[in-house]
């Protein structure tokens, strides 16, 4: 158990039902005070840790905090994670980074060994080596955000990765299954861990997992691709470099459909065998149709086999009856179908129950917010629809309240499956993909003589 | 690809009505219901009738045989006609806007004021005599003979027009009109979710001066939500125009660039910054420090720098004491209630406020003057910040010389003001290679000499057809 160093009794108690069996079961009303009491101790905690919490403390009068309306001014939006100047990241300037990122951390960043640094990845490695680990979001247009953990995050997320899964996907820790990983996957600390929690906890030691055969992505290959965008605005790139990016990202296309072919097949070479498969909607319902092509399906696989879905569609474009077709491709049945709700900048997942909404574990609260993220909106009866915030008692790298980009409709009532936590509506949306483009002024930047590269 | 705001059949009332205007014509209906973009206030149109919009290849333009000099005195007597105090129109309208556009009233206000301006006659005489070589040919056949003998004639023949008008100046439309009027277009306005009135208003000005002039039939004005592929997939066809004149860019630029293509061109008025540069002059003595500031405060304010004039980065070199000396100065200026700024614009939106907050906090390099609430703010760096400055915000860069400026200024760089202004010609040619359009002493942004180019280009000559009849 990794519980967070600041021990109030509070935090420890929530933490601790981690293991519990009703972790998903308990009403909101039993836990708010607890929930309040560790959320105040961390509060008073980090104050004099995280600048940023300081400034927000400061700004809205908050000296402790005693109701959930107390914790709407400390939250960080989510964008607080890429609040760091773009160009610090392609001119190379780690120290002013570190010193952004010492904003935005519990713990201090310092004696970070910046000798013969040259690329990102090389500086999260050494921010590894004196105890920051970094989870970078994979926006491939903009930038990406950086998120700390600490040590115990990590040692968190291993832990909540194994149970939720055992909980939203009928399986058991100590399944001998094989695992295959049908996706690539970006190197993230927190990625690795969760990749790992899964064989551990549920594969046969003695059986090699599949891993996707495609070598993952770094952060520093996503943030080139950043960088190369901020030169062709600068004007300071150049033609062959541009060619040259192109030229790469054709390679990986060719690699990642050949990836979908070599997973088809070894899928179907091990389908007597009892599978954990891992990956996104959009890249198994390809490889779904690769094992289809190859003259398999349904009966021929195992039936006791499960599946973790992370993500959802992220922009792919798929016939109306993919999770049908992949889930009858690989005679998956609802209740081994794992889905979460979650997001990089909070550390536990809200797994998918049987009556399809995603529940709230007992030391992560929820914060249904209004549109513009001021204000809570009043308890109600029934469903309530709104911006998703969240104060997530088990974090420590950073500041644990956070206000996200989703809409979602959410409940603080039992929920149809039986559970007594608060529960999420299967159907969370973004308020950046809802319209209202097309505002016409002539004043702008160069973004918008910017034709992006395929 | 439809990237404004949804459009709903109408269904509650009371809603903000825009009319339209079709050749002439006042249309009045309240049939659709649709929602601005910055505001998010519902509106009323008329339904559009495409037929009524496009007048037939058949038919000669309205304006074809109506000389320049007629159409300069409509338009100077329409200018006159628009007097806020005397118009109805005018009035109406800007009771209207307030309701869709985030300018404050008084801005609006000054803007309607400043309209006729726009419609002086020494700005229209100027603008025709720099944008032709020989004006004649916008009203007739201009006879010429090349080195070999070879004679024919050429004209300016009017084109077929759309005009996809911006939101961020509601006075913008009466030199969109003035455009069009002068090369004898076939106008069709756009009109803007942000504004969808005043264009109208101006238009009902002519026709009560004149309902059939044909200025007055070759003016249409009407809504559509940007992006429609209802409206825009049949009307910009070249079949029907020629030219489509876009304010503006990202996805409203990357709509129209779909249906381009032989015959349907686009001139675009771009999305522009600009910005200012200081020697180290500026900061010589506390009188020239207090000067300078609010000179750049002028040029940084205008429309609450909404407006593409409007400075957002400052170069400056020197020691920086004086420029910290400067940034104070500038931070108290830019809070100054001006005739095209109000002393508190909206406040700084939330994820640049995050990012002046985190370089406030990081220290060093980076300091912050002013508040987060509208009455404008200075971050001085050593480096340009990656935010874009709005809501009355500006980034002072300290630099060792402005020859390390030079290399910031790209294609979206429209005015940089300059002091000295002696600096202007030492760097003018740089400036110009690096993509810049117009280098201007600091704190007159807003002001021209009549007739210069608009965007790097005289758009007129860009606007016509030009029709040859050759005799080899």
């Amino acid at each position: 158990m990794s519980t967070p160093m600041k021990t109030g009794s509070a935090l420890a108690r929530l933490t601790d039902m981690v293991d519990a069996k009703d972790r998903y079961d308990v009403p909101p009303a039993d836990l708010l005070n607890t929930q309040l009491e560790a959320a105040n101790d961390l509060f008073q905690d980090r104050l004099a840790r995280i600048p940023l919490l300081k400034n927000r403390a400061e700004e809205g009068h908050v000296t402790s905090v005693r109701s959930r309306e107390d914790l709407v001014p400390l939250l960080f939006a989510h964008t607080a994670y890429k609040s760091y100047p773009e160009g610090w990241l392609s001119d190379k300037k780690w120290d002013r980074l570190g010193r952004w990122l010492g904003t935005i951390s519990t713990n201090e960043v310092k004696d970070v060994d910046l000798e013969g640094v040259t690329n990102i990845d090389d500086w999260l490695g050494r921010l590894e080596k004196v105890g920051h680990f970094l989870c970078c979001s994979s926006g491939t247009s903009g930038k990406s955000a950086m998120m700390n953990s600490s040590q115990a995050d990590l040692a968190w997320n291993r832990k909540e990765a194994m149970n939720s899964f055992a909980w939203g996907s009928g399986s058991e820790i100590g399944d001998k299954r094989k695992l295959f990983g049908l996706g690539p996957s970006a190197t993230a600390p927190r990625n690795n861990a969760i990749r790992d929690a899964l064989i551990e906890g549920f594969t046969d030691p003695g059986v090699e997992p599949f891993l996707y055969p495609v070598p993952p992505i770094t952060v520093g290959q996503i943030t080139g691709m950043v960088a190369l965008r901020k030169a062709m605005a600068d004007g300071t790139a150049r033609p062959a470099e541009m060619a040259e990016f192109e030229a790469t990202s054709a390679a990986r296309e060719t690699m990642m459909d050949r990836a979908i072919t070599l997973s088809a097949e070894a899928l179907v070479a091990d389908r007597k065998q009892k599978m954990l498969l891992s990956g996104m909607y959009a890249n198994l319902y390809k490889i779904a149709v690769a094992v289809r092509e190859l003259g398999y399906a349904g009966s021929d696989f195992h039936n006791e086999n499960t599946i973790y879905i992370g993500g959802g569609l992220k922009g792919a474009s798929l016939p109306d009856n993919y999770q049908d077709y992949i889930a009858e491709t690989f005679n998956l049945t609802p209740e081994r179908t794992f889905q979460m709700y979650g997001m990089q900048e909070i550390n536990s997942a809200m797994p998918r129950c049987s009556a399809k909404r995603y529940h709230v574990p007992a030391w992560l609260m929820l914060l249904i917010l209004d549109e513009s993220g001021e204000n809570i909106l009043p308890a109600s009866d029934g469903e309530v629809e709104g911006r998703a915030a969240f104060f997530d008692l088990s974090l420590e790298g950073r500041w644990n309240g956070v206000i996200s980009g989703d809409k979602i409709v959410a409940d603080y009532n039992p929920c149809a499956c039986g559970n007594h936590s608060p529960s999420i509506r299967d159907n969370i949306g973004r308020y950046s993909d809802l319209p209202g483009g097309d505002k016409i002024t002539c004043s702008g930047t160069t973004d918008a003589y910017v034709r992006g590269i395929s | 690809m439809s990237v404004d705001t949804p459009t709903h059949p109408l269904e509650q009332e009371p809603a903000v009505a825009a009319h339209f205007f079709v050749r002439g014509k006042l249309v009045t209906d309240a049939t659709v219901r649709h929602q601005s973009r910055d505001l998010g206030v519902d509106f009323t149109t008329p339904d559009i009738d495409l037929d009524q919009l496009i007048q037939p290849r058949s038919e000669l333009p309205p304006l074809l045989d109506v000389k320049v000099d007629d159409i300069i005195d409509f338009l100077v007597e329409t200018g006159e006609c628009l007097a806020l105090d005397r118009n109805p129109y005018m009035q109406e309208a800007l009771e209207r806007v307030v309701e869709t556009n985030p300018l404050p009233r008084r801005v609006v206000e000054n803007l309607y004021r400043g309209a006729s301006f726009l419609l002086e006659r020494s700005m229209l005489t100027s603008m025709v005599a720099s944008n032709f070589a020989n004006p004649a040919a916008l009203d007739g056949w201009v006879s010429r003979t090349d080195i070999h003998g070879n004679s024919g004639s050429v004209r300016a023949f009017p084109p077929r027009m759309v005009h996809m008008l911006a939101g961020n100046s509601p006075a913008g439309c009466v030199s969109s009109i003035a455009q069009g009027a002068l090369v004898k277009a076939i106008n069709l306005f756009k009109m803007p979710s942000s504004d969808p009135f005043t264009t109208v208003a101006v238009l009902r000005t002519m026709a009560d001066i004149d309902p059939d002039h044909p200025v007055v039939r070759s003016m249409s004005a009407i809504y559509w939500r940007g992006g429609d592929e209802t409206i825009e997939r049949t009307l910009y066809r070249p079949q029907y125009f020629d030219k489509i004149a876009a304010w503006g860019g990202g996805p409203a630029i990357d709509n129209v660039i779909r249906y381009l293509g032989p015959g349907l061109q686009l001139v675009s008025f771009d999305p522009k910054t600009s910005i200012s540069m200081l020697g180290k002059e500026s900061f010589a003595d506390a009188a020239t420090i207090d000067a300078v500031a609010e000179h750049t405060a002028e040029d940084a304010t205008l429309f609450n720098q909404e407006a593409c004039l409007a400075s957002r980065f400052v170069y400056a070199e020197g020691d920086r004491k004086g420029i910290e000396q400067y940034c104070a100065k500038l931070a108290e200026r830019l809070a100054v209630d001006r005739e095209t700024a109000s002393a508190i614009a909206p406040p700084v939106p939330p994820e640049m406020r995050e990012e002046i907050e985190m370089l406030q906090m990081v220290g060093g390099e980076y300091k912050v003057w002013g508040t987060f609430d509208g009455a404008g703010m200075v971050v001085l760096s050593d480096e340009r910040v990656s935010f874009h400055p709005t809501g009355k915000t500006v980034n002072v860069v300290h630099v060792d010389s402005l020859d390390d400026a030079v290399p910031f200024v790209n294609l979206a760089t429209q005015t940089i003001g300059m002091y000295p202004y002696a600096r202007k010609e030492v760097l003018r040619d740089r400036l110009a290679c690096a993509g810049a359009q117009r280098v201007v002493r600091l704190g007159s942004a807003a002001k021209h000499v009549l007739g210069g180019p608009h965007d790097a280009m005289y758009s007129l000559q860009r606007f016509v057809h030009w029709m040859s009849d050759e005799d080899v």
